[in-house]
């Protein structure tokens, strides 16, 4: 199924994109991040990372359905 | 109102928005880029926002903040892009009528902006590589979680792998008062990974005395909220939901799916028994305790081991349980309830370590008494007859015929005049002195069991149970049951107090 990745702060650069359309069998965002940890050389590790569909935030098993729109989120910094 | 913005922060023209007649009291928080951070000077700072989602989660946590502090206004604005030391990055406003919701308010959105708003900064070092803050594994979060529960871990029977176990562990708390509130303090303690507080309630003036996560400046503010902000404080390694809801037939099933273990902390008894059968029929250990001014009961439930509430006698006729069960508004002793509260959270934590057997009042009601300090454990096992149990693991299970089971509670009224049956008063010599032992009633001691047993035995003649409020005797009479004696019931609300001013016999004490 088609997932669009968003990156951000670091996993931005290390990606070297800001955002990326991939066909990827991972059912949930922690499984499809574990897979861009390879074929992108994200360095965040998966335990300090939450995650967010459709730009709402989701537990890391959340089920991915085509078309959803992934965003892994480092601890946040605001303030 | 929330904006995230790549322009300076306009101070004097969001203060000049806030301003309204009604308000009397305005708090500001500006958050300013520092020079230095962990001992290293900062020439700059990056600020990345994840815009679309940052600006919804922005819009509901002002609202959250709002709505938690009825009357108050907020305003928080972020600043985005590059910036130097000395420059706002974040400017927040709260106005209320009196000044400690606008500290508070404006407290609590500064936290939550902190905790959830996806926003990311890149700190810049002379002569250096910049830095994103918190994007590596060196936190400090998991070294802190360490040091935080050292002393929990160096426990044999926690040791790493119980830490990690508590980490994986929901856990839902039904109730935010005074069970709920010792109880979820302390697992939060104890660092359960993820904690769910259900209360529909609001804080009132007369809950202070025993519900320790609340202050004078949360009266009228909805409980479950306060109660997490109270809660994250102590311990930021966990995780804490709070739901601002009355636990319905529509909601429990999907509030008890999941957990490791349900704590019943609320205050009334079609509650108590809609928490029993769901946990029950979904597999999930309950965590039950009730408090009746110096007394209480604890129960832990658990599929297959022991008696369930219908073992011991509980009767499901809603009339009868609104005359004695229901203990919201009635005197309590604080440090009863805060007791059990523990004891509560106490036996939560091994569930969830998976301590068995008679570790766990699986099998056993403890009864607690903090007027005579005793603590009293009656088995309570499964009664081969149960309707309920005969049923276990099916949904609606409980909706079998209950009619056989004969009412556990009589009226004084309705004691059978003196004959065949048996009355016994369960007190201590204390207690003696200021209740009427009703015609008939012997005093026994509440811990003399084998007595209790001797009376109980034989089965043929009905035994009437009382006590000064009513708690323990029904306590007890439901264990009987459990065990099999069939006539036992419990005096309703307890034996009557000694009139002020009564002589005891033999008028020893003539106030004349």
């Amino acid at each position: 199924m088609k997932i669009t990745v968003k990156f951000f702060a670091l996993l931005r650069e290390q990606a070297g994109c800001r955002e990326l359309t991939l066909d990827t069998t991972a059912a949930t965002p922690v499984a499809l991040y574990a897979e861009l940890m390879q074929t992108c050389g994200l360095s965040v590790p998966s335990g300090i990372l939450t995650f967010a569909v459709n730009e709402r935030y989701v537990p890391a098993a959340t089920p991915l359905a085509a078309g959803d729109r992934v965003v892994f989120i480092p601890p946040v910094a605001g303030g | 109102m929330f904006a995230l913005t790549e322009q300076p922060i306009d101070a004097a023209a969001l203060r000049a928005s806030l301003q309204r007649p009604e308000a009397g009291a305005f708090v500001v928080f500006e958050g300013w880029v520092r020079n230095h951070h962990r001992g290293r000077p900062v020439t700059r700072l990056d600020y990345e926002a994840f815009a679309e989602m940052a600006q919804s989660e922005g819009e509901a946590l002002v609202a959250e903040v709002e709505h938690g502090f009825p009357g108050v206004k907020i305003i928080c604005v972020h600043r985005c892009g590059d910036l130097a030391p000395g420059d706002v990055a974040v400017w927040i406003g709260a106005t209320s009528a009196h000044r400690d919701d606008a500290f508070r308010a404006a407290r609590l959105a500064i936290e939550e902006v902190k905790r959830r708003l996806p926003v990311w900064k890149k700190e810049y070092h002379p002569g250096a590589e910049p830095v994103w803050v918190n994007c590596t594994e060196d936190t400090g979060v998991a070294r802190n979680a360490a040091a935080y529960n050292a002393r929990q871990t160096a426990l044999p029977e926690v040791g790493e792998d119980g830490q990690k176990r508590l980490a994986r562990a929901s856990v839902l708390v039904a109730g935010v008062g005074g069970l709920g509130c010792p109880a979820a303090l302390y697992l939060a303690g104890a660092g359960i990974g993820r904690l769910t507080l259900v209360d529909g309630g609001k804080v009132e003036l007369s809950n202070l005395h025993r519900q320790g996560l609340f202050e004078m400046g949360d009266v009228g503010a909805p409980k479950a909220p306060r109660a997490a902000m109270a809660l994250r404080a102590r311990n930021p390694h966990v995780v804490v939901e709070a739901l601002s809801s009355d636990i319905t037939a529509v909601n429990a099933r999907a509030l008890v799916t999941g957990r490791t273990v349900v704590l019943d902390c609320t205050d009334n008894f079609a509650t108590r028994l809609l928490l029993h059968d769901v946990c029950l029929e979904s597999g999930v250990s309950l965590v039950q305790a009730a408090v009746h001014r110096w007394e209480g009961v604890l129960n832990v439930f658990t599929r297959g081991e022991g008696g369930c509430i219908y073992c011991t006698g509980m009767p499901r006729r809603p009339a009868e349980l609104d005359t004695v069960g229901n203990c919201s508004g009635a005197p309590v002793f604080g440090p009863a309830v805060g007791m059990l509260g523990l004891l509560q959270a106490a036996e939560a934590i091994k569930v969830v370590l998976g301590r068995s057997g008679d570790d766990v009042a699986t099998r056993h009601t403890l009864l607690v008494d903090a007027l005579s300090a005793g603590i009293t454990r009656i088995e309570r096992p499964a009664r081969a007859g149960c309707p309920y149990c005969n049923r276990a693991g099916e949904r609606g299970g409980a909706a079998a015929a209950f009619a056989d089971v004969a009412p556990l509670w009589i009226d004084a009224d309705d004691l059978p005049r003196p004959g065949p049956q048996r009355r016994v008063a369960l007190v201590t010599a204390e207690e003696l002195a200021g209740v009427e032992l009703p015609s008939g009633f012997l005093a026994l001691h509440p811990a003399d069991t084998e007595g209790l047993g001797q009376l109980a035995a034989p089965a043929d003649r009905p035994l009437v149970l009382a006590c000064p409020y009513g708690v323990r005797s029904a306590a007890v009479a439901r264990a009987l049951r459990a065990g099999g004696v069939a006539q036992v019931f419990a005096l309703a609300g307890g034996l009557p107090r000694r009139a002020v001013g009564t002589t005891r016999p033999h008028g020893t004490e003539n106030a004349s």
